[in-house]
This record gives C-alpha cells, sequence and structure tokens, in this order.
C-alpha cells in the first residue's frame, strides 16, 4: 500500500475524482466555446499536490486564494483555476441588464463549486430566496457572492520562480553563443561574398532553377511566364515595381481553374510583408473552387511570427517549429512548401529547410477543373478577416511534383542573394569544414540548454482568476439584477453554529483580502462540516458510496449519513493527522471492513441488497478513463508520462463563429496517456468515454452514474482504439510468450485478470485461438466482465 | 432517496424482464437498474412519442404564424411605448410591417402566411401558441432555457427528461435522437441534446446523414463473420462461467444481456436509416427528390421510421451555428431572404410528417413540437429614424406550435400586443411549455424529479403550469 500510495500515479488516479466534482472543462461552453488551451496546469497542480500530500486544508486555501496566500508564485495562480474551472459566456449582448443576469448566473455556477466541495452545502439554491430546507439564508448567498465578486476568469502570464536561479547559467551561455557565431561567420563570410561575387561576373555558374508547371514574376506582371495560368487581381490588389500590393484588409489575387491534376506538388513565393506582427494571412494557396479544401502558405496563424502549411480545418497542419520571421519586412524572403505523395509536408525559407518536416494525415490531391491558384488570401471565395496578407507577394511558382531540397536551393538561390550553406561548405578545404563541425557541435549544445532554460522561464499563460475590482454587492431580490437590495460585505454563511461568518470586512474590502478571508473560514478548524465532506469523498470513491450517499449535499435534501459515528470519528482522525488525506486513505483502506472480499452472502443479501453496511465488496466497473488506461497498460502501449500539456482525441475548428470538436484516431503514442491527460472540452461529439458515464465537464458530479447500456457494448467491441489496443495487445503476447498457446494463455490472462488460467478456460479458448486468432480473442477479454469489473 | 412507489429493487426490475412482460423495453430497465426511476407515466398520457422540430436562431411569429393586421398602419414608425426594449444588438430602428401576406386557411381559419405555403395545407392540425415567452434574448442561454428549462450549460434536455420519465419502447434503438442539420451542429455542440446530470443513458443520440450513422456501430475495420460470431459466443461463455464462480451479480448480469441488445441494435439501425426502401411517392410527399427539400425531408421521414420502431424523442434540428453567410433563422441582415431560404428547406417536409402521421393513425398518439428559442422584433435592428430589412431577438412574445396528442388542430392560444412586440394574454413561458409537454405525456411536471446536489431538479425548475384548453 505504501507503494500505491508513493506511486506518482496516485496523484493522477484521485486527480479525476477531484476534477470530476470541480467542473473541470478545457472549453468556455455557451455558443463560442472557445478551447481554453491553457487551463491544463491547474490539472497538472492538483495531481502534484496530491502526490506532495499537501494538507488538505492548505490545497483548498490556494484553490480560493492562492495568488493571495502565495504572492508572485505561479502554483499560487495556477491552483486559482478552481474558481474558473466552469462554463463562461463571452457572447456579450449589448443589454445591460442581460450582461449583468449573464455575470450573475456565473457567480452562482463559482458559488455553488465553493459551497457543495469545500462544504457540502447548496449554498447556490439561495439565489432567489431563503433555502428551502438548509440554514442558508439568501443574505448568505449574496455575502458569498461579495467574497468572490472580485473573480474575473481570464488568462494570466505566470512564471514558474523556481527557475530564476538558471538566469546566470543562461547569460554565460548566449555569451558563449555569440562567440561561436562570430568564429562560425568568420569561416562563412568571406566565402559567401566570394560566391555572390561569381554570380554577378558569371550569370551562368547560377544553379539551374527547376522547370515550373507555373512561374510568375509579378514585378514584369501578371502572366504565367511557363504557361497560361494567369493571375487576376481581386478587391483593389495593386500591382507596382513590388509585385503585387495587399492591403491586409480586402485585397488579394487568383487564377482561373488550373487545368491540370494536382497531387504531389509544391508552392513556392517570395514574399516581403507590411507588418511582421500580423495574423493568418495567406501568400500562396491552392483551393478548390469553392475555396472550401485548400493547402496554403500561411503566416503567423497558429504560432506568432512564423510560417505554417495551412490546410483546411488545420486538417494536414502541424507545426514545422520553424524560428521566428525577422527579415521579412526589410526584404522579400522566399518560402516553399513541398508537399509528397506518402503526405509528408516541408517548409523552405530562404532555400532551406525551415524547422522540421513532419507526417500529415495524407496528401490532398486537386482536379483540374475544380482547383485554382490565390495569392494574399488563405482560402475563400472573397474578402474574409483574419485570412488576408499585408504585403508584397514578388514571384510565384507552381510544381505538379514534390521538389528534393537540391532544387529548392537552387530555385531560392537562383534570384535571392541567398546563398546556401551546402554551396560555401562545398568551396570550403577538409581543415575549414572540421573546425566548422565543431563549432556547430558545441552550438547546438548550447542552444538546446539555453532553450530549456528560457522556455521555463519564459512567461506561461495559465486560465485562473484575474483580480478584479469587486465593486458593491446588493442582494438581488428574488435574484434579479432589476430589484437591488441591502448592501452586504463578503462573509459566510450564518447558519454554521461553532463558528461566525463575520470576515471583519468593510463594503469595500479588497479582492485579495475577501479571497483569503473566504479560505480562512472554510478551512477553519472550527468549521463542523470542511473535514466531513472530504473525508466522506474519500469513502465514498473507496467503497462506492459515501457514509453520506450525496457527497455535494450534507443539507436536508442530501441522504443521511449511513453510519453517523463513524463520519465524525474520521473527520476528527483527518483534523489530528494535520489533513493528511494519504495518512486517511491509509486509515480507511487498513480497515476489516475495507479488507472484505467481494463474496456473496445470500442472507446479508436478504436484509441489505444494496450493500449500504458493506457486508461484502460490491462488484465495480471500471470508469471510463480507468477502463481507456487498463487497455493501454495491458496491451503495453501506455505512456506513462506524468504532468505537461496531455494530448488530444479532437480536431478542433471555427465554424460561423462557434467551436467544434470533432474525433480524430488515436493511433499515435502521443495520445497513449492516461485519459487525465485528455483535453476535455464541452460539447464535444461522443466519445467512448461519455458512453461509460464520463459526464460533460458543465455539470458538477461528485459521484457518477453507473450504467449498463448497449451503446457501451458496442463501443466496446467496435470502436477502432479498442481493436487497435487488441491488436497491440495479441503483439505484446506474442513477443512476451512465444508461439506456445498454453504459455500466450497465461500471459493473457495473467496481465488482464492477474490470475491464471484453469485448465478448462484453456480448453475453451485453445479452439477458439485456432481457427480464428489472438487478436479476437483478446478482443473477447477486453469486453469481458471479470476484466470490465473490479471484485 | 428511493421514496418513489414506482421503485422496482434491482432483483425485481430483472426477474420482471426476464419473464418478457414489456412494461417497458430492456434498453431503459439496463439502465434503471441503477439510476431508480420510474420509466412509466405518471397518468394516462395522450402521447407516447415526440417528434420535436427545433428552429435555431429565431423564427420571426409576426411573418408567420402570429397575424398582425395592425402592422401595416405602423410600419415606419417608432414602437408606440416609452419602454427601451432589450435586444441583442440595441439598434431599434423603425416598425416594419409583415413580409409574408397572411391568408386563413383551412376549415379552422387559422392565419398562416405565405412563408408556409405546405404547412398551411394543414393548418387545421396546429395548435399554435402565439403568447410564448423566454428569458433570454441571447442565442445560446435562450436556446439552453427552450430545451433544459435553465440558461446555463449542464441541465438535461426536454428529450432527455422524457427518456428518463418513460423509458424506451425498443431495445434495438436508444430512446432520444437527434438528427442535426446537414449544414452544421448547432452553436455549443453535443451541449444540445446533454444528459446533463441525468444517467448518460438519456443523452440524445446524434444520427450523422454521412457514413456510420452512430459511432462504432460496426467494427472500425473488418473482422470475418464467422469470427464476429464465435467472439460472441465465446464472450457469453466466458461470462457465464464467470458468473457461476463468483454467484449471480445483477450489473454482470444486466452487462452480459447488453451485448444481445447491441446486437439487434446492428441490424436496426441499418434498416431504420434506409430511408430508400420507401415507396416513390413517399419519398417524393417528404420533397426528397428536390434539392431544397432533400436534407430536411430525409430527415422527416427518418424520425417517422424511428417512431414506428419505437423511439420516444426524435429531435429535427432546423439550422447551425450563428456566423455569417447565416445557416439558420437568425434573420438580423435580411428577414425576407433569409427565412425564405430556411423556410423552404422544412415547410414542405415538415407538412409531409403530418400528413403522412395522420394517414398511418399515428399522429394521435404523436406530439409534434415546433419551437424556436425567441421570435424577432416588429421594429427592425437599423438606425432609429430607418426601416430596415432585419430584425432582433426578440424575447417578449414569439409562437411556438404543436400537434397531434389528441391537441384541439387549427387553435391559437394566446395573443401579442398590435405589433407582435409582447405576449399580452395568457403568456406562455418556457416552463408553462415544459409542463404542457409533460403532461400530455402523461407525466406530472413536479413529480418527475432527478436528485443532484441538493436539489430534486425539474425540467421545469420551481415553475411551470400546463396550459388549458388545447386538448379535445
Amino acid at each position: 500500500m505504501g507503494r500505491l500510495l508513493d506511486s506518482p500515479h496516485y496523484g493522477e488516479r484521485w486527480a479525476r475524482h477531484w476534477l470530476d466534482v470541480v467542473r473541470f472543462g478545457e472549453s468556455h461552453g455557451f455558443e463560442y466555446n472557445q478551447p481554453r488551451q491553457n487551463a491544463w496546469p491547474y490539472r497538472n497542480w492538483v495531481v502534484d499536490a496530491l502526490n506532495r500530500d499537501m494538507p488538505y486544508d492548505e490545497f483548498v486555501r490556494l484553490q480560493i486564494a492562492g495568488d493571495v496566500i502565495k504572492k508572485n508564485a505561479a502554483d499560487g495562480v495556477i491552483a486559482t483555476g478552481f474558481l474558473v474551472a466552469g462554463p463562461h459566456n463571452t457572447t456579450r449582448p449589448s443589454s445591460d441588464p442581460m450582461r449583468k443576469t449573464m455575470l450573475q448566473d456565473e457567480v452562482e455556477g463559482m458559488i455553488a463549486a465553493v459551497g457543495q466541495t469545500f462544504l457540502g452545502l447548496t449554498v447556490n439554491c439561495a439565489r432567489c430566496h431563503d433555502h428551502k430546507f438548509d440554514p442558508v439564508t439568501q443574505r448568505d448567498y449574496y455575502q458569498m457572492a461579495a467574497a468572490l465578486a472580485g473573480v474575473t476568469p481570464n488568462e494570466q502570464k505566470v512564471t514558474r520562480a523556481e527557475n530564476v536561479p538558471f538566469k546566470e547559467e543562461a547569460d554565460q551561455l548566449k555569451l558563449e553563443r555569440r562567440k561561436l557565431q562570430n568564429q562560425e561567420r568568420n569561416i562563412l563570410d568571406p566565402m559567401r561574398k566570394a560566391i555572390l561575387a561569381e554570380r554577378v561576373d558569371h550569370p551562368e555558374a547560377q544553379p539551374e532553377a527547376p522547370p515550373a508547371t507555373a512561374a510568375w514574376d509579378f514585378t514584369r506582371g501578371l502572366e504565367d511566364e511557363v504557361g497560361s495560368l494567369h493571375i487576376e487581381l481581386k478587391h483593389g490588389a495593386k500591382l507596382d515595381e513590388r509585385g503585387i500590393r495587399l492591403d491586409g484588409k480586402q485585397a488579394y489575387a487568383a487564377s482561373r481553374s488550373i487545368g491540370i491534376d494536382l497531387k504531389e506538388k509544391t508552392l513556392e513565393v517570395w514574399v516581403q510583408l507590411d507588418d511582421i506582427n500580423q495574423r493568418g494571412g495567406g501568400a500562396i494557396s491552392v483551393q478548390t473552387l469553392n475555396g472550401n479544401i485548400f493547402d496554403a502558405i500561411v503566416y503567423g496563424e497558429r504560432e506568432q511570427k512564423r510560417w505554417m502549411a495551412g490546410s483546411n480545418g488545420f486538417a494536414r497542419y502541424s507545426s514545422f517549429n520553424g524560428p521566428e520571421e525577422k527579415d521579412a519586412k526589410g526584404r522579400p524572403v522566399h518560402f516553399a512548401i513541398v508537399y509528397r505523395q506518402d503526405g509528408t509536408i516541408i517548409g523552405y525559407r530562404d532555400g532551406q529547410a525551415y524547422g522540421r518536416g513532419y507526417k500529415s494525415r495524407g496528401l490532398q490531391s486537386y482536379t483540374a477543373a475544380d482547383a485554382q491558384v490565390i495569392f494574399g488570401l488563405r482560402h475563400g471565395t472573397g474578402p474574409a478577416d483574419g485570412r488576408m496578407l499585408k504585403g508584397s507577394i514578388v514571384k510565384a511558382r507552381l510544381y505538379d511534383r514534390a521538389l528534393d531540397p537540391a532544387a529548392i536551393e537552387a530555385s531560392a538561390g537562383r534570384s535571392s542573394t541567398f546563398v546556401s550553406a551546402t554551396a560555401i561548405l562545398k568551396r570550403l578545404g577538409e581543415e575549414q569544414r572540421t573546425r566548422l563541425a565543431q563549432l556547430r557541435t558545441r552550438r547546438d549544445v548550447i542552444e538546446k540548454r539555453v532553450t530549456e532554460i528560457e522556455s521555463s522561464r519564459t512567461p506561461m499563460p495559465v486560465w485562473a482568476v484575474r483580480p478584479g475590482n469587486p465593486g458593491r454587492t446588493h442582494v438581488l431580490i428574488r435574484g434579479s439584477v432589476r430589484t437591488p437590495g441591502e448592501e452586504v460585505a463578503a462573509a459566510g454563511v450564518t447558519g454554521l453554529r461553532t463558528l461566525s461568518a463575520d470576515f471583519g470586512l468593510k463594503f469595500n474590502a479588497s479582492d485579495a483580502d475577501r479571497r483569503r478571508k473566504l479560505a480562512e473560514w472554510i478551512t477553519h478548524p472550527d468549521n463542523p462540516l470542511f473535514a466531513r465532506v472530504i473525508v466522506n469523498r474519500l469513502w465514498h470513491h473507496h467503497f462506492g458510496s459515501g457514509i453520506v450517499r450525496t457527497p455535494n449535499d450534507f443539507g436536508f435534501s442530501g441522504g443521511r449519513p449511513s453510519h453517523p459515528g463513524l463520519l465524525d470519528w474520521l473527520a476528527v482522525e483527518m483534523r489530528e493527522k494535520r489533513w493528511s488525506l494519504k495518512a486517511m486513505h491509509r486509515l480507511i483502506v487498513q480497515s476489516a471492513t475495507y479488507r472484505q472480499s467481494a463474496a456473496m452472502n445470500e442472507q446479508a443479501r436478504k436484509v441489505d441488497a444494496g450493500n449500504r453496511y458493506l457486508w461484502h465488496m460490491a462488484p465495480r466497473r471500471l470508469e471510463a478513463e480507468a477502463l481507456r488506461d487498463t487497455m493501454l497498460m495491458v496491451s503495453g502501449k501506455l505512456v506513462p508520462d506524468i504532468g505537461g500539456k496531455g494530448y488530444r482525441d479532437v480536431r478542433e475548428y471555427k465554424f460561423k463563429g462557434s467551436h467544434f470538436y470533432d474525433l480524430i484516431p488515436q493511433d499515435k503514442p502521443e495520445q497513449f496517456r492516461r485519459t487525465l491527460y485528455r483535453f476535455s472540452p464541452r460539447g464535444a461529439k461522443r466519445t467512448m468515454l461519455d458512453v461509460f458515464d464520463c459526464p460533460d465537464p458543465s455539470a458538477i458530479t461528485p459521484n457518477r452514474a453507473v450504467t449498463t447500456t448497449p451503446l457501451q457494448s458496442l463501443a466496446l467491441m467496435n470502436n477502432p482504439l479498442v481493436l487497435f489496443l487488441a491488436d497491440a495487445f495479441a503483439d505484446r503476447i506474442r513477443s512476451e510468450a512465444g508461439t506456445e498457446l498454453d504459455a500466450q494463455l497465461r500471459r493473457v490472462h495473467l496481465l488482464a485478470y492477474g490470475r491464471v488460467p484453469g485448465q478448462e478456460e484453456i480448453d475453451l479458448t485453445r479452439e477458439f485461438i485456432a481457427s480464428h486468432n489472438l487478436e479476437a480473442y483478446c478482443r473477447v477479454v477486453f469486453n469481458s466482465n471479470e476484466f470490465l469489473y473490479v471484485r | 432517496m428511493s421514496a418513489n412507489p414506482h421503485h422496482l429493487s434491482r432483483r425485481e426490475l430483472l426477474s420482471f424482464s426476464a419473464y418478457g412482460l414489456t412494461g417497458a423495453a430492456l434498453t431503459s430497465l439496463v439502465g434503471a437498474e441503477q439510476a431508480g426511476f420510474p420509466t412509466r407515466p405518471h397518468f394516462a398520457p395522450r402521447a407516447r412519442q415526440v417528434i420535436h422540430i427545433c428552429l435555431m436562431g429565431g423564427l420571426s411569429h409576426i411573418d408567420s404564424f402570429d397575424y398582425k393586421p395592425g402592422l401595416e398602419a405602423y410600419h415606419g414608425k417608432p414602437l408606440p411605448s416609452d419602454e427601451h426594449p432589450e435586444t441583442f444588438f440595441n439598434k431599434i430602428g423603425l416598425i416594419r410591417k409583415n413580409d409574408f401576406a397572411f391568408k386563413q386557411r383551412g376549415q379552422s381559419g387559422l392565419w398562416v402566411s405565405d412563408l408556409f405555403p405546405h404547412l398551411a395545407g394543414v393548418a387545421d392540425e396546429l395548435t399554435v401558441i402565439r403568447s410564448m415567452v423566454a428569458e433570454s434574448a441571447n442565442h445560446t442561454p435562450a436556446t439552453f432555457q427552450e430545451n433544459t428549462g435553465f440558461q446555463l450549460n449542464g441541465f438535461p434536455v426536454m428529450g432527455s427528461w422524457v427518456s428518463y420519465g418513460l423509458g424506451s419502447e425498443t431495445d434495438d434503438l436508444p430512446a432520444y435522437v437527434v438528427l442535426p442539420d446537414v449544414r452544421g451542429y448547432p452553436a455549443g455542440g453535443t451541449i444540445n441534446w446533454s444528459n446533463g446530470f441525468l444517467p448518460s443513458i438519456h443523452q440524445g443520440v446524434a444520427f450523422e446523414s454521412q457514413g456510420m450513422p452512430i459511432p462504432d456501430l460496426f467494427p472500425a475495420r473488418e473482422i470475418p463473420v464467422a469470427t464476429e460470431s464465435a467472439s460472441r459466443n465465446l464472450l457469453g461463455r466466458l461470462n457465464r462461467r464467470y458468473q457461476d464462480q463468483h454467484g449471480a451479480d445483477d450489473a454482470l448480469a444486466a452487462r452480459m444481456r447488453s451485448h444481445e441488445l447491441a446486437a439487434r441494435m446492428q441490424l436496426t439501425v441499418p434498416e431504420v436509416t434506409d430511408v430508400a426502401r420507401e415507396p416513390a411517392a413517399i419519398r417524393e410527399l417528404y420533397g426528397m427528390e428536390s434539392k431544397h427539400t432533400a436534407d430536411f425531408g430525409r430527415n422527416c421521414l427518418l424520425a417517422r421510421r424511428m417512431l414506428e420502431k419505437g423511439v420516444r424523442f426524435v429531435q429535427l434540428i432546423s439550422g447551425g451555428s450563428f456566423g455569417s453567410p447565416r445557416i439558420n433563422w437568425d434573420g438580423h441582415e435580411d428577414m425576407v431572404k433569409n427565412h425564405t431560404r430556411e423556410a423552404l428547406r422544412i415547410d414542405q417536409p415538415v407538412a409531409a410528417l403530418i400528413r403522412d402521421l395522420k394517414q398511418r393513425g399515428m399522429l394521435d398518439d404523436t406530439l409534434i413540437l415546433f419551437t424556436s428559442e425567441f421570435g424577432r422584433t416588429p421594429f427592425t435592428q437599423s438606425a432609429k429614424d430607418q426601416v430596415g430589412k432585419g430584425r432582433d431577438h426578440n424575447m417578449y412574445g414569439f409562437t411556438n406550435w404543436m400537434a397531434g396528442a389528441g391537441l384541439k388542430g387549427g387553435m391559437a392560444y394566446g395573443t401579442t400586443d398590435d405589433i407582435g412586440w409582447k405576449a399580452v394574454e395568457n403568456p406562455v413561458h418556457w416552463h408553462d411549455f415544459h409542463a404542457t409537454v409533460l403532461d400530455l405525456l402523461g407525466l406530472n411536471h413536479e413529480e418527475l424529479t432527478f436528485y443532484h446536489n441538493g436539489i430534486k431538479r425539474r425540467l421545469t425548475n420551481v415553475h411551470g403550469s400546463v396550459i388549458q384548453g388545447i386538448t379535445a
């Protein structure tokens, strides 16, 4: 047990339970449903805090007021992700009462989360009138609203303070890097100059440019200099000595249909930018005539100041991880993208590889009659916000094949002052080349370390509380923003007899004071609910049901405790164990109650079929996430990394102003992480996880329903991931147990069920595997009750 | 917790089904088992099944079902009131008369405009509620309220509540099916058919019009028939063996049964979605053979086929998300253009659905709902001294209609003021509308509850009263 609690996966397992309670979702919800790209640090913070066994009271205080309590510490800010984990409506109507009501709705969501999570009190029920059943008045509700009134959900930049000491090291390294660069230049520059001089003197020495399918020099005109794919200016695009001038608002240029089928291809452009910070404009694109399908050289769309291969819905996008653009404002730069048959996409800038190429999901082909070339517009049939380029297109070329690096270099070199490194290297002597290689090796090492240090020092955006001006809070009569009543100061719930609700704050107290006081009040040792609620949650997850069956509601409408004395005792233990959750786990798991078997007892079953009095350990179905994780693990595919940004099983795209999340295949190792690390937007397309009762993160879910449905059977039999993992499982078995059937079966059973198979089972299965295959058997195992249920 | 007299123990539920008594289908029993809920009506229902046609964006009631002769006189004048209306864009232009001519239709003489010529032909079947009111003039909160009673994310929608309340009548299909607009999902995505805090079995299952209708219906890669059937066989044997060793457990038994139901679903889903099987005359009736109506026509026909198979609640969505160019009813820019285009897509198919259900004798126990999250303003969205072309959101008064379910057809309930701005007589809030829907299905909206975090939640929150005088 010590091993389990010390394992870093303990934090992952229990973080999932916590994230259910705090409605942790990674998109805003409502109409726009924008993704929250930077909510994940909160998830990792929870994992880390649990692993370190942070005392529970501190764990809670930081989630309410971490930014106040741990001033200037990244973790303090990240922890407040709790308060803003819920939906957030960014559609702002122009009517003032409507906006105020929306704000109140959000406050209610926050009060619901705070009240239920830490106190098991549904304070949110008192927004319009005093609580119907529990001693929570409407005034209490607005006191708590006042305590949270300064909370604004937003992205915040934080810097991890622990990395500050490395600054000195980074400075040193940068100094050395500069020296190395100078030494390299001393070798390279003379040769570069020599080559350029030769070009002027001997045009014939220039490398031969590869033949293009179409080529335009817009400093001369709009005509295709190879064929007849001439270009037409649209919406005020102009032609002058710099090429096609694009205003970044309306202007673009387009060809008619290209007249040849395009599969493999190369796009090439010489482009100068008017604004280096612009976002999302296309330099050159090939697209279907309706503008829906496209491949394009795009500037700054996903990453500021970087070039990328744009495509419809980012279908073929990955970052090149190329360097920031620094020159394109001062001079035209050459950029080319090569699209190969196998889906590989490679970028080149000034004739040299730009970052790293990658393998996309597949090559997009275009037909002769339904494709065109456009400039200055990412894609589409008319000007559109966010897709327009501001600058000049000087020249461009289109190829109906994938150029190799040498051809690209030749094409770029011919017309620019750029001289490729290869060309220079060829002319250098042996000694110089060796020296250069040494310098480069050292510089690479430095580069890597500097990037490492800087990226951890660069302020990191996180979705968290942005402290704001709380303003004045009034009781709203019947909950309506149109009928404000008396003013209230931040305070707690008055009904708790052992603890005063008064924070001693004035009406105009600062946000920091309000939240700090709230955090102190909630975690106060005299708060009778605080400890009971958390020990009940632990009990709930260990036994499948809490001592109070409604973990978020200890009030009148909630369940009565089945063992009130036990609950009280555990609460006291919790305080005495100085709020150590791990100590409480140990206590519960070592109890005689927990160590019972799942064996049936017909007599007990007659009296208490629901096992309320815990006479045995009832079989429990694996939760959706645990099911996926277990399949990954037994098939040997699980990537057990801890922390980080996580993985995605959806493709995110924007359509008509709203964001949508469609499922993508799970077939890459980076996706084979624990399901905890899944990017979890609201309202995404149905996944196997939903089918197995994983809730949409819009709802606060302290206890998940456990259903049994035919859709679950369909998913578990047919889902591509399940089949993929069944195959992987079979591969693993063959490699670990060899070809002998009995050995294979023993290995399957050991991994999937944790036991060896009986002879009868071996007989039952032998024939099946012989006439079908091991893959099919592994699929059956994933579907079997013994795999799905824990006893 | 389980004070409900209808609550059966898990054991009872299973023996109930094992003997083949089909009070409700097993699909829901399997879910009911752990959720503990009624799956039967509280009193004799008027309808067993629901088709919900959900118009996204805001249908202009004054251009469709709410005839306001007075508008003509006010055309080009400001609002006859000092009150500043709450709209979305807050640009209050001058009043514009209706753009589509109204006529009295059918035996009943119900007013329907030329926007819906086909629906006008079945006017005698419609029970038009002209006094709807909503609490938000912002699309998504209003749509949430239309479907869940609340303006926030995370509450169960009507279809989920009905599935929860009545269970399913079929083992072979989900109880609650959604047919999204082929042009795209509505804003917010699947949250529009979310089960919220209800068990996941009540989530709407969206059927796609392309490819596999529902995810994971068949293996993601080809598996030989012999292997497939041998796999099922082996799975059954392993599970039975496991049960013999460890004693009977209800959850495990239900799981074994669910595999059989899954196999039946694999037969039924392709069959029910194969609308090509329908006779040519029917396909033509639904407009499947012409460009503008083919998409929605297919979905309407599909809805009928699903009802025949016992699906409890089919939701047809007309309209996608909100950006430009519009693909829904949100006529801010040009009402005539927008509504003409959208109505053309659905008018004939919806009318065909009503006729078809009627001729098959299915209309009586089917409730058809035709709703929009709010209406549109009688004044245009323009400068205050201009008559513009577009109308903004109107939450103060708008129109829904119902049909079937033993309702009085050809009638209108409630009225708005002279210009169709505000409901003035018998206003119907969404809570009342929902209470009425549940009532027609034999469910008392105050008793259909689900405990969640301190509250016995209802579709109608703590409000709602059943509309009186609209049933025959």
